[in-house]
């Protein structure tokens, strides 16, 4: 650190001052926790410590089992004996050989520490869990402050209050407090006549009347708007965005998650259920589509689609975030530190977290559809249209009947084929990567990962007699992307594939193939310039192919012929490779043998208007020449612009989708290695899934996966989660945590404020059902939250960073109640729920400096003014007045987010283009609110403030106005073009816009009070 | 921290505590001023609210650096080293023939296969100045420099993919989330001037691969961010007031707005409330100081021509400009990133068109340094995210012929000013241009001699977050003191 610590945030100088005053009263008792654990924890937890790879002697000591049990007559430590102490004489040895740590190490004891160690021993070494892993009980309430406390958490803060020998702060006048509280618990001001309606019940003769604060909390947990709120700051959390990130950073759709959160929040979904959803939802019994929605949690990781990446690299980088993630969300714990080596403070082993990685690792990543109602209606409507269009397609042939017959004849003649294509059964199926099964039709579909070059290698032992020519099928699949026929899922066309070469070989020789065709082929890139087709797929350079792009979710087919007919053979292999420069391997397919003398050709045809052409017949059923006739009618020229139109009827719609997790069958299980520093190319022993040794022990009988894994999380046994949870959400009622360092509760985290409060809550949330919003209404009922935040002196020079909540806290408000609080104020606010995200209007020329120069088209009509939560959050270029007010980027777990104080704030406040476009429909509403300065005025301060004005504000106001008209008259300020745009009385319209755009920057509008 | 650097710091507070309550009769000390080290933001005392945020003052860095401002300027995409700097005629002798295995090794590629046939240069190189340094005639106006230049032929990187590479180049690991270089020199230095960002970011090309990441603060407080220039309108976001609003009406919404502030300072006493009014004066001083900055009409002709810029037209060139003014009126860190070297095709043409985009700007800026006497506290870095391959990317499915693709394991790079060496030319590669066979500079060891000449020993220079102490340079980097005079 430069000039040790001055550089630190607010959070680190507290436990500055923690400690310092922890320490002055320690007196001379060791703690083990404090004085005693960091010692062994930096000298001798590398050798002896829980990494068993690395451990020496079989010698463990962070556990109290290795510090005390007896090891063939010796004791690491015998308590209250430090020379009959094998640890105190070794770290006291003037032995070079024997003395620990060992020289080599560089870290030699200090005398102090050693003397340390030797008091601890010689007071009765007594030993202690790190706090956080002991499971959490209700303690008995301290005596202080039952006059003041409204409910237990007073209690525990008003004994600390006092300790800190100051008093509570006076409550806050009623409209502070609705104020507050709105701000609070649904992320929006009041009306200024809510608010006074409110005000007057709560305190009609200056009496609190708590049962009235509780009614109006009552009714705000209730709110709808109370899920919007809450969801973004899980959201954070949740690293959630709209693309994908990395260079590309295309958009996705995951916004069903999104609004999963929402819902589940404004249910008060129980924590530990809401927990279990998301993790692995998609593994509960009859698992809900709401359920497999929720899985998108872990499916917010980035996806890296630059050109000529290794997808699995990337996938490995989702999962070591997934398992960070996971550390940080439920557990507090840092297990980011422990994917290269394990954790030199808290006892995880390198093993541990491959193994945890291990529950998380073995599911499959696919789209998961949802049509609405409306649009599963709608294709129901097309398709019965196009029925009903095909049918009367034959009246729209233009000419007389004789032509129709004639060239329909021609046409059936020129197609007909006697082609008996035979569906071989493959005896077995090899590949590089992908997992092969065989389907019901003969077909065989490919699951699991893919890899830049898939190979596939398709044997037959059952072969027919005479082989001419092989057909390959590319089938679609609704369990693949864009339903296939391909794997692509990222950078290329999604759903689609990229043949590099066809191989056919008969009894270990390979054959020789003379020509191919294909139904369809068109390449993503330059396609007239650059063609793909099956006869590139036999070129021998795998680098040209063959791919379908535009056309997914159809099937298409390639014709291979052979230069000399394969006759009796054995055995037959067929080898497929796939790949760009990017993952491409075909996702569904079905090989097909034929002897036909004549070589066939691959058609863009039904595959039942194929088979009826395949049988080669002299004369047609009616119903075969029916659909013949529609097969000639869609394609014919004369019949072109009907073709077209049922064409476009019949077209698979884009349904909504979103991404979810899916679990692997057992019999393609992804094995988890253990990597070598952390490093994708360093994969070592293969792992199993397994928790974390220090901690509760997994249920026997439970399922070692996902959902085993979720339901351990949130066990009652577990010490951390509850701890976490209550932790972070009292930290967004008082600015900060009661342990400070919210992502970490492990031992280098601080040490809480107040260990009672802290284990009283997490009990309590737990005893309530995991109810969040019982947990809200707890925090907000007590007198500590009703506490006015004025600062006193005393307050100021006793408790400078108010540690003991001695007043309440003020703190910048998060970006998105910011914006949708001046939103509010000013009317515009749209509460309409859910669904895609929006994008309200920002700068030109914020996402520029993005990959590919994207268009920010801002959305229209009142999608410009949701509520925050649903804006478009784009990873690399992220909304520029949330990024200005230290929203994350969702790049990564946030479990806190900075609150600065910038001059980029300043300018977005008074000059960014949606506030000056918030501010006039304000402006306007004063204007047609009164016809009086003073009273238009006032409802401008009242909307955006609650509170009124003082007198002296009042006149600043009004001189403000007046001077504003002022320059309008000398010309300094053009009102007409401050003004909102198509109304009468420009001027004096302009003159309010530029009020209530002033009073939208102050520090009062943007800080809880 | 020792127990008595604890206690040393709280007796500390409390005297500056008591110190301000005197000084300011008041009593109400802003907690922030305090840690930054000076005693702002109490109320009534508009002295006080006159200092931007405490936490961008001036600081004092390790020991005494010779760089004190940095312009990178960040050729994105991947110039061609063998096109520009390391000359290597084998490949020609060796063109259409593929390289031995035992050279590639396992190394993987973005778009090509291992076993692709080598392409030989495309340039003629020339030496010149007193360095006799060996360069392309791909790029005219950098010969003019060597001697002012340390030309680095032997960086290398981990990653190989775009994103990754110039995340890592700039933070020091290829996922987005770590702070870059340049917050990590605002964190450590503090800012010069309180009229425009301390870390200023422009582009000139193509949008970037790597997107914000490249220059965030990661977990630093945001206040250590790069702040984007934009190219063309207003360079700021939000730089000018609401159409319409002219510089009376803005100052008095500025007044009226400080006005109030203050009244509610007064009256809640939370010193936050200071700071806020402070950032609202940076404000308006950021309006009138960014249109003056971005106003080119006092430069003389010859220094536009120097640049060969259009004064009012975006191009790299003006950015050169900028960044030297901007140098000049107290930035300290200034990215500019030229996208557009990503020559999978025709690698001469790629060249040529970035050559003459950008070779006569990148030199006059090291010439103007110099001539203004601002060389020796500026350093100026050149370079891409990684190299590119001495084998050629040829693909008909996609159009390509006469490429080269990513190659992480040696490319080039140089630096002017600020300390490091002017006609060194450091680390040699193999005959293919393939690996470095002396002088290796990975990524990290750059990053560590580019802050060693901003003064900051990169082993000491961290923060704590996630309950550990972070750096640049994570476990790695070795200062290379080989390139600093």
């Amino acid at each position: 650190m430069i000039e040790s610590s001055t550089l630190r945030v607010t959070s680190s100088f507290l436990a500055l001052l923690l400690l310092a005053t922890c320490r002055s009263t320690a007196a001379q008792e060791i703690d083990f926790n404090r004085d005693v654990r960091p010692i062994l924890s930096d000298r001798c937890f590398r050798c002896h410590g829980p990494d068993r790879d690395a451990r020496e002697a079989d010698l463990r000591l962070d556990q109290r089992e290795g510090l005390f049990s007896d090891r063939d007559g010796s004791l690491a430590v015998k308590p209250g004996s430090p020379d009959e102490s094998d640890l105190y004489e070794r770290i006291s040895s003037e032995d070079p050989d024997t003395i620990m740590p060992p020289i080599e190490t560089k870290k030699p004891l200090s005398k102090k520490e050693i003397e340390t160690l030797r008091r601890w021993i010689e007071q009765g070494a007594k030993w202690s869990q790190h706090w956080a892993f002991v499971r959490p009980t209700k303690q008995k309430l301290p005596e202080s402050g039952r006059e003041w406390a409204t409910n237990e958490i007073d209690r525990f803060v008003h004994d600390r209050i006092v300790k800190a020998g100051l008093a509570p702060s006076k409550r806050a006048d009623a409209l502070t407090l609705v104020r507050r509280l709105h701000l609070d618990l649904i992320g929006l001001p009041p009306t200024p006549e809510v608010a006074d309606a409110w005000a007057q019940r709560l305190a009609p003769d200056g009496q609190f009347q708590i049962a009235v604060w509780e009614q109006l909390v009552d009714e705000l947990l209730k709110s709808k708007e109370y899920g919007p709120r809450w969801a973004r700051r899980w959201l954070d959390l949740a690293r959630y965005a709209d693309t994908n990130g990395y260079e590309k950073d295309r958009d996705r759709s995951i916004w069903p998650y999104r609004d999963y959160v929402i819902r589940a929040i404004n249910e008060d979904m129980p924590f530990d259920r809401f927990a279990i959803e998301q993790l692995a939802g998609d593994m509960l019994p009859n698992a809900t589509q709401r359920q497999r929605i929720a899985t998108g949690f872990h499916r917010n990781t980035m996806l890296n689609e630059e050109g000529g990446i290794d997808p699995l690299e990337f996938r490995f980088h989702a999962m070591t975030d997934r398992v960070s993630t996971t550390g940080t969300t439920w557990l507090g714990l840092t297990l980011g530190c422990v994917q290269c080596h394990t954790h030199k403070y808290d006892p995880i082993s390198q093993r541990e977290y491959y193994q945890l990685m291990a529950f998380l690792n073995n599911a499959d990543e696919p789209y998961l559809e949802i049509p609405t109602d409306a649009q599963k209606q709608q294709r129901k409507n097309n398709l019965a249209r196009a029925a009903e269009l095909q049918n009367k397609l034959k009246q729209a042939w233009p000419a007389d009947k004789a032509a129709f017959n004639d060239e329909f004849e021609a046409w059936w003649k020129a197609n007909r084929a006697n082609n008996r294509w035979t569906v071989l059964e493959a005896s077995t199926l090899k590949s590089n990567l992908p997992h092969l099964a065989k389907q019901p039709d003969g077909s065989i579909f490919a699951s699991g990962d893919s890899a830049k070059h898939d190979t596939y290698r398709i044997s037959y032992s059952n072969v027919p007699r005479q082989i001419t020519a092989i057909r390959l099928e590319a089938l679609p699949d609704e369990r693949l992307p864009a339903r296939g026929p391909g794997m692509t899922y990222y950078e290329g066309t999604i759903g689609d594939f990229f043949l590099g070469e066809l191989k056919i070989k008969a009894d270990s020789v390979e054959r020789k193939i003379a020509d191919a065709s294909q139904s369809y082929a068109k390449n993503r890139y330059a396609n007239e310039r650059n063609p793909v087709s099956a006869k590139l797929a036999i070129d021998g350079d795998l680098q040209t192919g063959w791919s379908v792009h535009e056309r997914q979710g159809e099937r298409h087919s390639a014709v291979f012929i052979l230069a000399e007919p394969i006759e009796n053979a054995k055995q037959l292999e067929i080898q497929l490779d796939f790949g760009r420069h990017f993952g491409s391997a075909l996702g569904r397919f079905r090989i097909a043998a034929t002897d036909a003398d004549k070589p066939p050709v691959a058609r863009d045809q039904p595959f039942e208007v194929e088979q009826i052409l395949d049988r080669g017949d002299d004369s047609l059923s009616p119903e075969n020449r029916k659909r013949l006739e529609l097969a000639f009618l869609m394609q014919a020229k004369q019949t072109k612009p009907q073709a077209a139109a049922i064409r476009k009827l019949l077209k698979r719609p884009a349904v909504r989708t979103t991404l979810v997790m899916s679990e692997r069958p057992d019999e393609n299980r992804r094995p988890t290695h253990i990597h070598h520093r952390g490093e994708y190319l360093q994969p070592k022993d293969r792992v199993e899934p397994g928790v974390l040794d220090f901690m509760h022990d997994y249920e026997e009988k439970a399922e070692r996966n996902r959902l085993g894994f979720a339901r351990w999380l949130v066990s009652k046994e577990n010490p951390l989660t509850a701890r976490v949870t209550v932790n972070r959400h009292w930290a967004a009622f008082f600015g900060r945590g009661i342990v400070t360092t919210q992502d970490d509760l492990g031992l280098q985290g601080q040490p809480p404020t107040h260990p009672k409060l802290l284990d009283w809550l997490a009990v309590d949330f737990m005893q309530q059902g995991w109810s969040l919003k019982t947990l809200h209404k707890t925090i907000v009922m007590s007198s500590t939250y009703r506490q006015s935040s004025r600062v006193t002196e005393q307050g100021l020079a006793k408790d400078p960073s108010n540690t003991w909540w001695g007043r309440a806290p003020r703190f910048r408000l998060e970006a998105e109640v910011i914006r949708d609080s001046v939103l509010f104020s000013s009317g515009r606010l749209s509460l309409k729920a859910f669904g895609p995200p929006v994008r309200p209007p920002q700068p030109a020329g914020v996402t520029e400096s993005a990959y590919g120069r994207p268009k920010w088209n801002a959305s229209r009509g009142e999608d410009r003014f949701r509520r925050s939560v649903y804006t478009f959050a784009k990873r690399t270029a992220p909304f520029a007045m949330f990024n200005t007010f230290d929203a994350p980027t969702g790049e990564s777990c946030t479990a806190r987010r900075n609150q600065s104080n910038t001059a980029l704030q300043a300018l977005t406040l008074l000059n960014d283009v949606m506030f000056v476009e918030i501010a006039q429909h304000l402006g306007d509403a004063a204007f047609v609110y009164s016809d009086r300065d003073a009273k238009r005025a006032e409802f401008i301060f009242r909307r955006i403030l609650t509170r009124p004005p003082s007198k002296s504000e009042r006149s600043r106001l009004i001189a403000f106005v007046e001077l504003q008209r002022e320059r309008i008259e000398d010309g300094s300020l053009d009102g007409t073009k401050v003004a909102s745009t198509g109304q009468a009385n420009a001027k004096e319209r302009a003159t309010w816009t530029l009020l209530a755009r002033a009073l939208f920057a102050l520090d009062e509008n943007i800080t809880r009070n | 921290m020792t127990q008595r650097n604890v206690q040393a710091t709280a007796n500390l507070m409390a005297r500056r505590q008591f110190l301000d309550q005197c000084r300011l009769g008041v009593g109400r000390a802003a907690l922030a001023g305090l840690l930054g080290g000076s005693l702002p933001g109490a109320a009534r005392e508009s002295r006080a609210e006159g200092k931007a945020s405490r936490i961008l003052a001036p600081k004092k860095p390790h020991f005494t650096g010779k760089a004190k401002a940095v312009i990178h300027l960040f050729m994105a995409g991947a110039p061609s080293q063998l096109e520009l700097f390391d000359y290597k005629p084998m490949l020609a002798k060796l063109e259409g023939k593929s390289l031995p295995p035992s050279i590639i090794g396992d190394q993987r590629y973005a778009f090509i296969r291992s076993d692709a046939a080598v392409l030989g240069p495309r340039f003629k190189f020339t030496r010149h100045g007193e360095s006799a340094a060996e360069v392309s005639d791909a790029a005219p106006h950098f010969s003019k420099i060597v001697d002012d230049v340390c030309l680095v032929r032997s960086v290398t990187t981990d990653q190989f993919n775009h994103a990754p590479a110039q995340i890592m180049l700039n933070t020091g690991f290829s996922q987005p989330g770590r702070p870059s270089l340049g917050s990590w020199v605002i964190y450590g230095l503090g800012s010069e001037t309180e009229n425009l960002p301390a870390y200023v970011v422009m582009s000139s090309g193509g949008g970037l691969s790597g997107g914000a990441a490249l220059w965030s603060s990661g977990f630093l407080p945001t206040v250590y961010t790069g702040v984007p220039f934009r190219s063309s309108g207003p360079p700021i976001l939000n730089v000018t007031s609401p159409k319409g609003v002219g510089k009376q009406a803005q100052d008095d919404t500025y007044d009226l707005v400080n006005g109030l502030n203050r009244q509610r300072l007064a009256d809640v006493g939370d010193p936050e409330i200071a700071t806020r009014i402070a950032s609202f004066e940076m404000a308006a001083r950021l309006q009138t100081s960014a249109p003056e900055l971005m106003d080119l009409s006092n430069e003389s002709k010859e220094t536009i021509e120097l640049y060969g810029c259009k004064p009012e037209k975006p191009s790299f060139a003006r950015t050169c400009l900028l960044a030297r003014r901007m140098v000049q009126r107290g930035v300290r860190f200034v990215n500019i990133y030229h996208q557009g070297w990503d020559a999978h095709s025709d690698v001469k043409g790629n060249v040529k068109r970035n050559c003459k985009t950008t070779d006569q700007a990148s030199a006059a800026l090291v010439q103007d340094l110099k001539r203004l006497g601002m060389l020796d506290e500026t350093l100026v870095v050149w370079g891409g995210e990684f190299g590119r391959t001495p084998m050629v990317e040829t693909n008909p499915a996609l159009g390509r012929a006469r490429g080269r693709d990513h190659h992480p394991q040696a490319f080039s790079m140089w630096m002017a000013g600020g300390g490091f060496k002017g006609g060194l030319q450091h680390g040699q590669t193999d005959e293919f241009g393939f690996h470095i066979v002396d002088g290796k500079v990975h990524v990290y060891d750059l990053q560590a001699t580019l802050l060693h000449s901003l003064g900051f020993d990169h082993e000491r220079l961290t923060f704590r977050y996630a309950g550990r102490d972070f750096r640049l340079t994570d476990v790695h980097g070795e200062v290379r003191s080989e390139l600093l005079s």
